[in-house]
């Protein structure tokens, strides 16, 4: 049992705002209250949801790419895992093939492609941004050589789909619960499990971690494999609610997702991070998208605030960081 | 039976044609702070690095508590004991100080770090051994490079080192700091482990050790206990040595 503290005493409110979510937490409250003023809808439960299930599908992306950008390496292929992995089950479902199996064949190759980029980023010691960036085109480019550039379509009912994408209560769905599961096990991972003390190391001082014995490459190769998988997850989610899959899908998203992480304070040269951030970090992203929207501001304003909110949010967490970790 | 823990002999190390050591005896007794002296480019390194595993010698042998051994790499060292503070230090910066005591050597319960536990045994440990941090918690990033040295040392000696190798500990160090390094290391004395301190200060070292060893081109050219020499007898040995007439 926790020993019971005393609430209010000034050192535990100096340890609250020392947390390393911070910084996210007041972009967000900023974020929520700013798109409420504008917009009574906005705080409407259905807009909430739906906000949340376009949060959690770039979210699901984030959280890996948060794992693998704290253990100081980058994944730019994000985007074009998104978009194979269910095209693999969708073609896989199209042709007659157990769609069980064209499940378990889609998220293994999402594995795959990440266990590839962690291989020849490590073994050739290339940095993984060039790595990473081959695999993005090379993936895009197999996926609009197969489809011929056409959107594929569903051609039957898949009931197992339904825990991905479809309705769970009201307009929440089950990317939504996935999102959260995930969030809490990742977090759990990264800091409270010897493998999640070995990804701050790693990322944190490289040859320190090696001095000490962690294997730092098993390290990497695991986050790579985590990276991945957990893009293709994210987008069965997305193709599960569609139920139609284009090849451009998930073009841009590799940046949204770095953006959703480095809102969230995770550096981009590694070493620190937070999975909560994280997905507070997806959330202010879905909110923005539909906050403009409801505001009335044509959608095209979109990418321009979430520019300036990333700017604006690394600019504080730089600050926050300077009182907190150095 | 001699008492010594470490006994390095005839140890020679040639790189191409550099005979980096040409037939060094090198021993520690227990519980003995031994100052290992030299100008650049000595030895003083080599041999170090010999006897932790990290090079292999051309000739020689290596006893480590009366035993022949022969380590092929630092790992193995360190199982054994031999624990070396590199000037690294082989600290994570953004991480605290709990983690990076435990780092690579975490205490768990199933699948899940005993971080209470750790925080604990890392505060009462550093202080034990006469290091006083505010928290556990606070991050490496904000300690000065005096008390990142000692949680260093600290966490060598946690692990059980019956050697702690010192790489120039007070080469980056304030006078303040350096005091400070020196009276931790006094303290490690006092656990009962014997320690190697490299330096070419011999001011930082002479204070805290019981003897003073001097290397010149890969040769021992001096052994001395404290009592039977000065620190100025010991730097114009240096200098001699790197052709400085003093």
């Amino acid at each position: 049992m926790m020993e019971v503290k005393s609430i209010g005493s000034f050192k535990e409110l100096s340890k609250i705002f020392k947390i390393k979510e911070m910084g996210a937490i007041i972009g967000f409250v900023v974020i929520f209250i700013v798109f409420s003023i504008l917009s009574p809808e906005f705080i409407s439960w259905g807009n909430l949801l739906s906000t949340f299930t376009m949060a959690a599908e770039l979210g699901i992306v984030a959280i890996g790419i948060t794992m693998l950008m704290i253990s100081g390496e980058f994944d730019l292929s994000v985007g074009s895992t998104f978009a194979v992995v269910p095209m693999v089950l969708a073609l896989s479902i199209n042709n007659k093939i157990n769609p069980f199996l064209g499940f378990i064949f889609g998220i293994f190759l999402g594995a795959f492609i990440g266990y590839l980029n962690g291989i020849v980023t490590l073994k050739t010691e290339i940095p993984s941004f060039i790595t990473t960036l081959g695999s993005m085109m090379f993936l895009r480019g197999i996926l609009l050589a197969i489809t011929g550039g056409f959107p594929i379509m569903l051609q039957e009912d898949i009931p197992f789909l339904k825990y991905f994408g479809g309705v769970c209560i009201g307009g929440l769905r089950y990317s939504g619960i996935w999102f959260i599961i995930l969030a809490i096990i990742f977090a759990f991972i990264l800091e409270r499990t010897k493998f999640g003390n070995w990804t701050f190391a790693t990322g944190g001082n490289l040859l320190a971690s090696k001095a000490l014995g962690i294997n730092t490459n098993k390290v990497k190769l695991i986050n790579f494999i985590i990276c991945s998988f957990m893009a293709g997850l994210a987008g069965i989610t997305t193709f599960a609610r569609f139920k139609i899959i284009d090849p451009t899908l998930g073009q841009g998203m590799e940046l949204e997702a770095i953006a959703s992480a480095v809102i969230g304070g995770t550096f981009l040269s590694g070493g620190y991070g937070s999975i909560i951030g994280t997905f507070l970090g997806a959330f202010m992203i879905g909110m923005v998208r539909s906050g403009l929207v409801l505001a009335g501001a044509p959608a095209y304003w979109y990418r321009a605030f979430i520019g300036i909110v990333l700017i604006i949010a690394a600019i504080i967490n730089t600050k926050i960081r300077k009182k907190t970790a150095g | 039976m001699n008492n010594n823990l470490v006994e390095m002999k005839n140890i020679k190390k040639n790189f191409g044609k550099v005979q980096a050591l040409r037939g060094v005896d090198f021993n520690i007794g227990r519980r003995e702070i031994v100052g290992l002296l030299g100008d650049n480019g000595a030895g003083k390194s080599t041999l170090i690095k010999i006897l932790v595993g990290y090079e292999k010698a051309d000739e020689g042998e290596i006893y480590f508590e009366g035993k022949k051994v022969f380590f092929n790499s630092p790992k193995e060292a360190r199982e054994m004991g031999i624990e070396t503070v590199y000037q690294d230090l082989a600290l994570v910066n953004l991480l605290p100080i709990w983690r990076n005591f435990f780092l690579g050597r975490e205490l768990v319960k199933g699948a899940f770090l005993s971080i209470d536990e750790m925080k604990k045994i890392t505060y009462e440990y550093l202080k034990e051994i006469g290091i006083f941090i505010r928290s556990p918690e606070e991050t490496v990033f904000f300690l000065s490079g005096g008390e990142r040295q000692a949680i260093a040392i600290a966490r060598a000696m946690y692990f059980g080192a019956k050697l702690l190798i010192l790489d120039e500990p007070t080469a980056a160090l304030s006078v303040g700091e350096t005091k400070k390094v020196l009276e931790h290391v006094m303290r490690v004395k006092e656990k009962g482990v014997s320690v190697i301190f490299i330096t070419h200060n011999i001011y930082h070292v002479y204070e805290v050790a019981d003897r003073l060893v001097i290397l010149e081109k890969g040769v021992k050219v001096g052994d001395f206990k404290k009592e039977d020499v000065t620190p100025q007898e010991i730097m114009g040995m240096i200098a001699r040595a790197a052709g400085v007439i003093v």
